[in-house]
């Protein structure tokens, strides 16, 4: 059971951020625009507020497809953790979205002017329209597995719709991005199922580090059917997660060093700068090889660590595709450098901390309401 | 319907940007944010260096990329005329047009101002525009994306649609030198002093800007890209030229 004492604390320390953090960004915004934030007609047009968006909408897919997998192959062992999957996804939801909101020029007017435009030919559009069909059959799920107990008959179908639902934003996502061919270091062809892979780890890796972290970091503290999973498959499950993504990052890394295309010199840079190196090494191999050994792969520390770097790994890739993409001007000329420079503005960090305090404050808010550790002991 | 096409002669250009400034005039531009622009840029290594120019407006792509992206069809290609367009009345920012234009022509102001001090601050506006200039072209055509920019919206040429959608139906050629005609002329063809720019109907076959194309082998920028645009160069041997790479620097 959670320690109701130690999740107050953790709730009220989300929300106080959350109030730090969102009036900085709204006076920010309010008193300087969009010129808060370091993009520039030079070249860089999604800056951090995108990457942060992408990251969190992306780790609550992720979060999704595990929970609807259990849901519908999983069977009641992987019970313990399917409602604390749910509800991460919802709370990611929430953080990714509001600061969608905060970087668009005009976000209520896309609330109509995007459903109402039917325009298909734009991966936009249609990632658009498979958000609103994900946040219908999340709620609805959620809603459904709400109080501790059997999973009602629904659920199975709610799941496969959720599963869908999540692959069609996570997959468009990776459209929106491949399909730029004028930008050859988004454009190709597997990005969509680079995209729908890289989820899933994320998602794994918030399954792990948050179900640790409502227990006090400690196995003991465990529900058995919990512990069991940890322990049993969900470990290999990661291992087998990184090890895929880091496929697709080391093809692609390979690939951008070796082609002359114009934009892909952006990879020399990259290959160059010590994020990347953490992003590969610390970041995924590492916790490859803590999920590789038998002895640590069910350790609650070293469990905590790999996901948690993991975590991480995801967040600097996210940066370097969405920043890396747009670093090579489309035109050579005196005004613009070879490389674009870009770093994030204060007010875009403090974005990135007010989406982690407010997914906090929403996760622990249903940790508290849910009972999301909630599993019929075996 | 004309499809309106520009031909611009590079080996004509001295780069003087007098184009540029109509266009700002015209159209009420921040300083910096060009929708018609000279680039300059350096080739080769001293001491061969040469300096090179190219201008650049919106090209009024036939198959615009900036146009099947756009989530809310606020950018859109005119059937009437070829003009591509953005109604700003339903424009919401997502810049997803300028990221996918691969020629870098579209502008979202709301940024740190290109030139210091911000002019903005200078001439503030009072409603949800960038500001509020002395001077303000006789148009304003938020539909169309005509007029001074608001807040929160892209922004990019629009070939003058203001004046060459008013000229006379079946013309094939607009030219400062026809009197009758030069009012409907953009702003960067009228004041081009070496008369580099031309500006007509490509669906036209009497049109001398499709004769220029056809005898003087006009090219398009970065045909790769499959969006075809509505502004030819002739590119030849003086000093300007259509820059081929985005990159001066090998790969080494
Ligand atoms: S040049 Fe760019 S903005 Fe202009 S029509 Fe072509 S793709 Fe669109
Ligand atoms: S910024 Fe405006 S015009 Fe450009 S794609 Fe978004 S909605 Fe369309």
């Amino acid at each position: 059971m959670i320690n109701t004492s130690k999740s107050n604390l953790v709730f009220i320390v989300a929300i106080i951020g959350l109030i730090v953090t969102a009036a900085l960004v709204l006076f920010n915004l309010v008193s300087q625009g969009h010129a808060a934030f370091n993009g520039s007609n030079l070249g860089l047009h999604w800056t951090f507020p995108i990457v942060v968006y992408d990251y969190f909408l992306l780790t609550s897919t992720g979060l999704a497809m595990i929970a609807s997998l259990m849901l519908i192959f999983g069977g009641a062992h992987c019970q313990p953790l399917v409602r604390r999957c749910l509800w991460l996804a919802v709370a990611g939801l929430v953080g990714g979205v509001s600061v969608l909101a905060l970087e668009l020029g005009y976000p209520v007017r896309a609330i109509w002017a995007i459903p109402t435009s039917f325009a298909v030919t734009s991966p936009l559009w249609w990632k658009v329209m498979f958000v609103i069909a994900y946040v219908v059959v999340l709620l609805i799920t959620v809603n459904l597995l709400r109080k501790p107990g059997e999973w009602p008959a629904a659920a199975r179908t709610s799941a496969i719709l959720l599963l869908l639902a999540a692959l069609g934003v996570t997959g468009i996502a990776g459209v929106v991005y491949g399909s730029m061919t004028m930008r050859p270091f988004w454009s190709s062809g597997d990005v969509p199922v680079a995209f729908i892979f890289e989820s899933l780890l994320g998602g794994l890796a918030f399954a792990i580090f948050f179900s640790y972290l409502a227990h006090g970091f400690s196995q003991e503290r465990m529900s058995a059917p919990l512990r069991d999973v940890l322990t049993g498959m969900l470990p290999k499950v990661f291992a087998l997660a990184i090890f895929v993504h880091l496929m697709f990052v080391g093809a692609r890394a390979l690939i951008g060093l070796y082609s002359n295309a114009e934009g892909l010199q952006v990879w020399q840079y990259l290959a160059g700068t010590s994020l990347f190196h953490i992003e590969l090494w610390a970041g995924l191999v590492l916790p490859l090889l803590l999920m590789l050994s038998p002895g640590l792969r069910s350790n609650a520390g070293s469990q905590t660590l790999a996901a948690l770097l993991v975590m991480i790994s995801l967040f600097i890739a996210r940066y370097d595709y969405i920043i890396g993409g747009q670093l090579v001007p489309m035109f050579k000329g005196a005004w613009a450098p070879e490389l674009l420079s870009y770093a994030p503005s204060f007010t875009e960090w403090m974005l990135l901390l007010m989406a982690i305090f407010l997914a906090n404050a929403i996760y622990v808010w249903g940790e508290k309401k849910f009972d999301l550790s909630w599993c019929k002991q075996a | 319907m004309a499809k309106w096409g520009m031909v611009i002669d590079l080996d004509k250009c001295t780069g003087c940007q007098a184009c540029t400034t109509a266009c700002a005039m015209e159209n009420n531009r921040l300083p910096g944010e060009n929708w018609q622009d000279v680039l300059f840029y350096t080739e080769g290594t001293y001491p061969n260096v040469s300096m090179k120019w190219f201008p650049r407006p919106c090209f009024h792509c036939e198959n615009p990329s900036c146009v099947s992206v756009c989530p809310t069809r606020a950018t859109y290609k005119d059937p009437e005329g070829g003009f591509v367009l953005i109604d700003w009345n339903k424009c919401i920012g997502c810049k997803y047009c300028q990221v996918a234009c691969p020629y870098g022509v579209r502008f979202f102001t709301d940024e740190k101002a290109v030139v210091q001090p911000d002019i903005r601050d200078v001439f503030p506006a009072k409603d949800d525009r960038q500001w509020d200039p002395p001077y303000k072209g006789p148009q304003d055509d938020p539909s169309r994306g005509i007029g001074i920019q608001p807040h929160g919206v892209v922004s990019k040429c629009t070939f003058c649609y203001h004046k060459v959608s008013k000229a006379p139906e079946g013309v094939a050629d607009l030219d400062e030198d026809i009197p009758e005609l030069k009012e409907y002329v953009p702003g960067c063809v009228r004041v081009c002093a070496p008369k580099a720019r031309f500006f007509g109907d490509l669906d036209n076959p009497e049109s001398y800007v499709n004769k220029l194309i056809a005898d003087k082998r006009g090219v398009r920028l970065k045909e790769e890209t499959g969006n075809k645009p509505q502004v030819y160069y002739l590119s030849g041997g003086a000093a300007a030229a259509v820059p081929g790479l985005r990159s001066m620097k090998d790969k080494s």
